[in-house]
């Protein structure tokens, strides 16, 4: 052996046994080298200069095609179709002005939403206000205003009639609904129950009333269904409801609205296979729903009625794969149990979706080295903060950069300001040019809502007696 | 190896355990006598195959060192938990 062979690449001598079960289908075959060096035709290397890491980087172009797809697929087969934008699912403004710019209306769930909505100029009327939790003064709004609101509960309902008797209004209103499919967990604590007559019982309530009108009808049935047959079901059951209540009472349904839900490129932990096998497409789904739609309001055009305005409140589906998040590793460690392991500067608190998904993680320069089964660690002070308990990938070394994805949906929202600044958020616009859409956090943000009572002003009051005490042990020493 | 065995301070796998030990070029190890299996990184690979001739851990340091390019010291601390390692499984 001579000089010139090229040198072989670093890492500590390392022999680790084989358990049973442990081997995966692809024996220890190297698998192919994954890594990516631009996200979203952006240079990582340029992204993290200019904006530091971590980096949650966000594609326009993605969120519009995304929209744009899953609109055509259901006008297609359908016809007028709403999609409203849940704004829960990632809530950043310009995200959401992205969606609104498509046509898409605002899906709300809580006052702070509805403010938001309202603060980025989205016209009352198309804002739709889900949510079990409308306190009084954000309901007096939203019917002044006209938004569409969905009654969660008989108190609300309540309320909500209080509130359009106070202003002498007759207010639309959607129920919000809920029954089993037969495919997914029934989500029986939202809405109004159908096999149990709950639902009835409130249309018949809105009839009563002078004050309220019932225009349409909600569900939403869970989310990431991979089932499109559970649609299906869905929109039979809602339109068997809708044409029992034009038969009995004097409704005139126009919406029917069946939330969110489809299923987003990610994997769940708990699903073996891979994305690519088990989500079905956009068409499969809105094959499923409009089929059961055209033939559950058959009897509407029969007797000369125009069809129902379809709305669809897909969140994850539509931003999932719209975002990654570039992150850098700040040190290794061999696990005792022989595995690697990095420490990355995001963790769980960035990551909420690591609970439930195996995100893919890609390197960002070729690899060099053995891959290996290696557990990523986020930086908090929590044994539960791992952002993936076991990937394949090369030897990584501090300084190194790996970006995880598909991380739009829910990340943005469910964050924790948790030990760690939150970092920037960028957007890489149609044009190529990338942008802040959320500043990164500072002290001045994390301090700016606390306020410290007069006696808790400083956090050594005594100081003069502090002096004294140190003073008169440095003599002591000194003795 | 009592060098080693000293100097490391564990249960230390002798030369003889050591060349029981099918090795693959891949560092696909099977050890006969417990049936066992085990998988070796390449730097793990080169300093198994010097202790199977026979290598005193300062050769095996030296050399790891001299194909990798770091300094003798890291590669001579991770030789012996590498040895060390080697005699939990052994
Ligand atoms: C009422 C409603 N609509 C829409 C959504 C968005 O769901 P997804 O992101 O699964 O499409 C949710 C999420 O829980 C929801 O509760």
């Amino acid at each position: 052996m001579n000089n010139e062979t090229k040198k072989l690449v670093w890492e500590p001598p390392f022999i680790q046994p084989h358990r049973m079960g442990e081997i995966n289908k692809f024996g220890r075959a190297r698998l192919h080298d994954n890594s990516k060096s631009s996200v979203y035709g952006v240079s990582v290397i340029e992204l993290l200069r200019r904006f530091g890491s971590p980096l949650f980087v966000t594609s326009e172009k993605q969120i519009r095609t995304n929209l744009r797809n899953t609109k055509k697929a259901f006008e297609r087969r359908y016809g007028s179709v709403v999609h409203g934008w849940s704004y829960k699912t990632n809530y950043i403004s310009a995200v959401c002005n992205i969606m609104h710019q498509e046509g898409s209306w605002a899906e709300v769930v809580s006052a702070f939403e509805y403010e938001k909505a309202r603060a980025l100029g989205v016209p009352s009327n198309r804002i739709i206000f889900n949510g079990p939790n409308k306190p009084k003064f954000i309901i007096e709004r939203a019917v002044a205003e006209g938004a569409q609101i969905h009654v969660d509960h008989l108190d609300e309902l309540q309320l909500i009639e209080s509130v359009a008797r106070e202003q002498d209004k007759v207010v639309p209103v959607v129920l919000r609904l809920n029954f089993d499919t037969g495919y997914t967990e029934p989500w029986s604590r939202f809405g109004f129950n159908i096999e149990s007559g709950q639902a009835h019982q409130a249309a018949k309530m809105i009839a009563l009333s002078s004050h309220l009108n019932l225009t349409g009808l909600h569900s939403h049935i869970g989310t990431f269904i991979l089932e499109p047959r559970a649609y299906a079901e869905q929109v039979r059951i809602m339109c068997k409801f809708m044409r029992e209540l034009e038969s009995n009472e004097d409704f005139c349904i126009d919406t029917i609205d069946i939330g969110g839900g489809f299923a987003s490129q990610n994997a769940l932990q708990s699903v073996y296979l891979p994305p690519e096998q088990v989500v079905p497409s956009i068409n499969e789904y809105a094959d499923a729903i409009c089929t059961a739609l055209l033939e559950g309001t058959q009897y509407r055009r029969q007797i000369g009625r125009e069809l129902p305005r379809l709305i669809f409140e897909s969140g994850r589906a539509i931003i999932d794969d719209a975002q990654s998040l570039i992150t850098t590793v700040v040190g290794t460690k061999r696990l005792l149990d022989g595995r690697r392991a990095a420490i990355l500067d995001a963790g769980t608190n960035l990551l909420f979706t690591a609970y439930w998904y195996n995100h893919q993680v890609h390197t960002t320069k070729p690899s060099e080295g053995t891959i290996a089964d290696t557990v990523l660690y986020g930086p908090l002070c929590m044994n539960i903060d791992v952002m993936r308990h076991s990937v394949q990938l090369p030897p990584l070394s501090q300084g190194d950069n790996l970006v995880f994805s598909p991380v739009g949906a829910y990340n943005n929202t469910q964050w924790m300001q948790f030990i760690e600044y939150r970092p920037n958020v960028v957007l890489v616009h149609e044009s190529g040019e990338c942008s802040v859409i959320r500043m990164c956090e500072d002290l001045s943000v994390m301090m700016q809502q606390d306020r410290l009572p007069e006696h808790l002003s400083m956090p050594f009051p005594d100081t003069v007696a502090m002096n004294r005490v140190l003073n008169g042990s440095t003599i002591a020493r000194r003795s | 190896m009592e060098e080693l065995m000293s100097r490391a301070g564990g249960k230390v796998p002798t030369r003889e355990r050591l060349s029981q030990l099918a090795v693959s070029e891949t560092g696909f190890i099977f050890d006969p006598q417990t049936g066992q299996s085990f998988s070796v990184n390449p730097t793990g690979l080169i300093v198994l195959d010097l202790l199977k001739r026979g290598s005193t851990l300062d050769v095996a340091s030296n050399s790891l060192a001299d194909r990798c390019g770091i300094p003798t010291e890291i590669a001579s601390s991770s030789v012996e938990a590498f040895i060390l390692q080697l005699g939990r499984y052994l």
